[in-house]
């Protein structure tokens, strides 16, 4: 059989007053949600309404379109969002005012802004993403991100700060976000062998993320080598999350490959 | 020599060396696309073979890759080793064991990728309704018709392929592909990736044989296994 290139077709579907309507609708509520989350600047527990609101527009958003917000920037920065909102009011639920907060709230509505000025894609799910194998790799891949997010400010509290138990959290963060990526990069693999009839291939994305599963596999590692603990280490924990964000935003948009949607 | 082998530095050195290689591979990949664009297309030994040692100047990085693997993996195996010598406690057991756990994981998707790599096949191409196919292993595909779903402005929303597959001229399964719903038989699955309508209504089809898959997903569970307990317990710990 001869080989021949394939283009995936991604269908948008919806009719245009509706679509019009729904993204009025999301302008209004990305307005509203980054006032919402900087009140947090005051105490971190005051994110919560923002937190209900925010996963009320998800689950607004859910039912129009019939799928989790989940496919380009406008949508996965919005779910960063989220998760680092979800993710930075657990870890800091008895923190009063400081630098945790002044980090991980101006981070969420860098977040929320980029989303706003991103183009949404309105319509259902093409029709190779229509699998709970994609959902399930992609809501994992964020929840990790967010941890990998909060592990590295706590990386910064430990060493602008010396916080105590700061470096204790980075390390419980990024073991738990390290769970989460890996069992997300797995359920990517079967995602991609019921699509594609390989679990892996080799292309820039893929090789970042497997970037990133190495340096925190080394991170973890690291700890346990005799005299590495303190500094080298939690600066480790710092530069994984600039090197999460690449591989999120910085390969899909330098870089050609099959990961994108 | 086995202090080398034994130690955790070496296991964070080699682990720092992939990541810069790996780094290094994700700006030779698009850089030199003519050298990688086939890199997927059938298995990888084929690709080393025929492309791959004959470009060394964009390909080292792929082979020091390689090389670095190789030394992970007689790291982990002789640490792995090394852990479950001596005394075993129950207060202890499962701190111990889930460590182990994770690394066979991962030994087990080194040896999925290796599989892949050098055993099966990929074929492609495109099948006009009512066209037979011959596959490797005696076997024969054939494409019955396609199914296009559309809404009411008329895009496609979704699709599907009847197919039947026969071996030694003997019907052995046939059922319908659409997008994540591939055939499998015999460790041959055959995946419905795309229609062309270009010269009638056609399926743009892949057939493929991966030894390895199942070792990946074994690696897959057990890792994940051996992640959660290890979580878990570290969790407590601290």
């Amino acid at each position: 059989m001869p080989f021949v290139s394939e283009q995936y077709p991604i269908d948008l579907i919806g009719g245009k007053s509706s679509r019009t309507s729904i993204l009025l609708v999301t302008v209004f509520m990305e307005f509203i949600l980054i006032i919402l989350y900087l009140i947090a600047l005051y105490r971190l527990r005051l994110m919560l309404p923002a937190l209900v609101l925010h996963a009320g527009f998800i689950l607004y958003t859910a039912l129009n379109f019939g799928r989790i917000p989940l496919i380009g920037l406008h949508d996965t920065l919005g779910f960063l969002a989220f998760s680092i909102g979800v993710v930075s009011v657990v870890a800091g639920w008895d923190r009063k005012r400081d630098l945790f907060s002044y980090i991980t709230v101006p981070l969420i509505a860098l977040l929320l802004v980029g989303s706003a000025a991103s183009p949404s894609m309105p319509g259902a799910l093409p029709p190779v993403l229509k699998t709970l194998w994609f959902e399930l790799h992609v809501v994992l891949s964020f929840l990790s991100y967010a941890l990998f997010a909060i592990g590295a400010v706590f990386g910064i509290l430990t060493l602008f700060l010396h916080e105590e138990r700061a470096e204790l959290n980075q390390y419980r963060s990024l073991l738990l976000g390290y769970a989460l990526f890996s069992t997300a990069m797995i359920f990517g693999g079967i995602w991609a062998y019921l699509a594609w009839g390989a679990y892996w291939l080799w292309t820039p994305k893929e090789l970042w993320t497997t970037i990133v599963w190495f340096f925190y596999s080394l991170y973890l590692h690291a700890r346990l080598v005799r005299g590495w603990t303190g500094p080298k280490v939690v600066w480790m924990g710092i530069i994984g999350f600039a090197i999460v964000m690449f591989t999120y935003a910085g390969v899909g948009l330098l870089m050609k490959s099959s990961h994108e949607f | 020599m086995k202090t080398f082998f034994l130690s955790l530095k070496t296991t964070v050195w080699t682990l720092f060396a992939l990541v810069c290689l790996f780094f290094i591979g994700s700006y030779m990949m698009p850089a030199h696309r003519e050298v990688f664009a086939g890199m997927n297309d059938d298995i990888l030994f084929r690709w080393v073979k025929h492309t791959a040692s004959g470009e060394l100047w964009s390909t080292w990085w792929f082979f020091a890759a390689m090389a670095g693997l190789v030394l992970l993996t007689i790291n982990t195996i002789a640490c792995s080793l090394q852990a479950i010598k001596g005394r075993w406690s129950r207060n202890d057991f499962l701190l111990r064991i889930a460590p182990q756990v994770i690394h066979i994981g991962f030994l087990f998707i080194l040896l999925a990728h290796l599989l892949g790599a050098g055993w099966g096949y990929k074929l492609s191409g495109i099948m006009p309704e009512g066209a037979y196919a011959p596959l490797p292993e005696d076997k024969v595909l054939q494409l019955h018709q396609v199914r296009v779903l559309t809404d009411s402005h008329g895009s496609m929303t979704d699709w599907s392929a009847e197919v039947s597959l026969y071996e030694n001229n003997q019907l052995v399964k046939s059922g319908m592909l659409g997008p994540n719903v591939p055939l499998f038989y015999k460790g041959t699955g055959i995946y419905l990736k795309s229609l062309n309508f270009d010269r009638g209504p056609a399926a743009v089809l892949l057939v493929a044989k991966d030894p390895g898959a199942v070792w990946a997903l074994a690696g897959g569970v057990l890792f994940m296994l051996g992640s959660i307990t290890l979580l878990a317990l570290k969790w407590k710990k601290t």
